[in-house]
């Protein structure tokens, strides 16, 4: 029976307290190596959360998005937009869409009541917005498609257009001038917030959607700008998964659609985000690697001090086998020495980590995500480490011959 | 039966091309509370025949009985056991761990016996106590004198009640005064009925036996009959 594991960490701990500075100045490869996986792991987890949620907010990663293709040559940007017939058409294909919701959208656009005047963004929208948005109305109703059919007179107020518009007065029913055509006001959104440290628009990096205004897409399109064709449209899947599908089916409809011109382009947010994930896992293997790579030279030391320490100790380990020490006792003696000193640069590097981490995360106005997972990988890392680094210099130690060791000076 | 038999123990070392003999037909016996001294010129052998006497060598040839134990036959894992509770040893240089207080140097064989903790601090703390030393127990060997580190060696050997104590010159570091002092503590043991036997050079130091077996040469040349 070996000698058990609390007398082997209490020799080894004794070892590492006679030997302060050494120690300290062995596992700082370990301590930098653990800290640089930590740090990169939070930044890269704060990237893809803060991205996920951006895209949450925007519709989520059911949606799709038809654009056009401004990698073609247009002659006239009016080329790749849709008729109301077409937009008809393109929806009966896609019965398993959730949302269909093709718009228009001016930008800076004058909206008149009595004295006041609001430039804003004008949206010409379908009833769907409402889910390809994730967004509905607080009070009245949002359009409908009997407003989009008959081409009606009403207009959808964002929160802040309300009160820049009408202060602290009920809207509702009221009416509102947009290019000589007066528009009664049915509904006001709710207020869109998503706070974004060191994001644009202050501290609401939604703020802009609060500004705009919502008509139905066909009154837009025949009354108020004349100017305007239909060339995006937002659909909505049931499920990511879904979304990929119906992507590619939206695409190859319009490219039938459009006698093989490439005129739009569709995009799914889920492979959007696929996409950005996998430029972020570049840069993560990179940085990874570099710190794996410092984990293993900090292993590398640690060996070579304790091969060291295994000859300085040549004597010492004969008398323990002189007094009944087997040869497993010593091989474990020197691994869990190997293992405590890892450990203990891990456990330094997860506190150096943290505070770099909020330190970082204090003054960069970065969001950072730490989660207990690192932790177990930054334990894990270094125990992992020691095992590694630790078994040649341990396997040595428990193979001298006693009376060889015994005679060392 | 005798404590410790052997028979025709041969010694060979390898020194690359060269085989070196250092024990040549070794034949030995000694019974259970002897004390015995081995002398020798130093090259003699006589450090080899310690060596195999306790379990920390293996003789190339010959036939090794210890406690009606066929040593010569066991694995090294088994010989470690034996080296554990069989055997204890004292060094001409001590050889207690450094950073180690002495409770501790003394509990290291228990330990590695696989004793409890408490157990082990009782036992320690008592041989400790027979060898006059308790008022020392938080002290590291470097802050006691010659003498009673050698006495914390003993402390250490014995305490594992072992068959044979053995001792490699055990007084050459020290002043005659603490040498002395320790043949005294040897003298107790056996008088209490415990084997030891002392490797040595120094007559004085053997005339404390009962019996002295010369080597030369890896031979023994005479002694091997009761003094």
């Amino acid at each position: 029976m070996a000698i058990s594991l609390r007398e082997s960490v209490e020799i080894g701990l004794a070892d590492i307290m006679t030997r302060k500075v050494r120690t300290g100045v062995t596992v700082l490869g370990i301590i930098l190596g653990v800290m640089s996986i930590m740090v990169v792991l939070a930044i890269v987890n704060g990237m893809n959360k803060s991205t996920l949620r951006w895209m949450e907010e925007r519709g989520g990663l059911n949606k799709i998005e038809v654009r056009p293709n401004w990698e073609m040559d247009f002659i006239n940007w009016k080329q790749a937009s849709f008729t109301f017939n077409e937009l008809k058409l393109i929806r009966s294909l896609i019965p398993e869409a959730k949302a269909f919701n093709p718009q228009i959208a001016a930008n800076r656009y004058p909206v008149q009541k009595s004295e006041i005047s609001y430039d804003t963004q004008v949206r010409g929208v379908y009833p769907d917005m409402t889910i390809t948005d994730e967004w509905e109305v607080q009070t009245g109703r949002f359009i409908n498609y009997y407003d989009i059919n008959n081409y009606n007179n009403v207009i959808v107020l964002g929160s802040t257009a309300a009160t820049e518009l009408f202060g602290n007065k009920n809207p509702i029913g009221e009416n509102v001038v947009v290019q000589n055509n007066v528009l009664k006001v049915i509904g006001i959104m709710q207020t869109k917030y998503l706070k974004m440290q060191g994001g644009w628009g202050g501290d609401n990096a939604l703020e802009y959607m609060n500004r705009q205004v919502f008509v139905p897409l066909t009154t837009m399109f025949k009354k108020t700008t004349l100017d305007q064709a239909v060339s995006n449209i937002e659909v909505k899947a049931n499920s990511p998964e879904e979304a990929v599908l119906l992507r590619a089916k939206l695409q190859t409809i319009i490219l039938n659609l459009k006698q093989g011109k490439k005129l739009f382009e569709v995009s799914s947010a889920k492979e959007q985000m696929d996409e950005m994930k996998q430029n972020a896992a570049i840069f993560t293997t990179i940085f990874v690697m570099i710190a794996v790579i410092s984990l293993l030279v900090g292993g590398i030391v640690i060996m070579n001090i304790m091969l060291a320490s295994v000859r300085e100790r040549t004597r010492e380990i004969g008398v323990r086998i002189a007094i009944g020490a087997r040869r497993i006792d010593i091989f474990i003696q020197f691994m869990v020495q190997t293992i405590l000193i890892t450990s203990l640069g891990g456990v330094a590097g997860i506190i150096l980590g943290y505070s770099i981490l909020s330190l970082v995360g204090k003054y960069l106005s970065m969001e950072l995500v730490a989660s207990l997972s690192m932790i177990y990988a930054a334990v894990f890392v270094s125990v992992g480490v020691g095992l590694l680094f630790g078994i040649m210099p341990a396997i040595r130690a428990s193979n001298l011959d006693p009376v060889t060791a015994l005679r060392n000076e | 039966m005798p404590l410790i038999e052997t028979t025709d123990i041969i010694k060979d070392y390898d020194m690359g091309k060269v085989k070196v003999r250092a024990l040549n037909g070794i034949n030995l016996s000694i019974e259970k509370g002897e004390f015995v001294a081995i002398m020798g010129p130093s090259g003699s052998g006589k450090s080899t025949l310690m060596h195999i006497i306790g379990c920390l060598d293996s003789p190339s040839e010959g036939s090794y009985i210890l406690n009606n134990l066929r040593v010569s036959d066991l694995r090294k894992s088994e010989l470690a056991s034996i080296r554990n509770k069989q055997v204890g040893f004292v060094f001409q240089t001590f050889n207690l761990l450094p950073h180690l207080n002495i409770l501790k140097n003394v509990e290291l064989p228990l330990m590695y016996g696989g004793i409890t903790y408490k157990e082990r601090i009782r036992q320690a703390k008592e041989m400790l106590a027979s060898v006059g030393l308790s008022d020392r127990l938080r002290h590291k060997p470097g802050e006691l004198s010659g003498g009673q580190r050698q006495r914390v060696a003993i402390a250490r050997a014995m305490v594992n009640n072992p068959a044979i104590l053995l001792a490699d010159e055990p007084t050459g570091n020290l002043d005659t005064q603490s040498g002395g002092d320790i043949l005294s503590i040897f003298n107790d043991l056996h008088a209490k009925g415990h084997t030891v036997i002392i490797v040595t050079h120094d007559l004085n130091v053997a005339s404390r036996a009962n019996r002295v077996i010369r080597i030369i040469d890896g031979k023994i040349v005479d002694g091997d009959i009761a003094a």
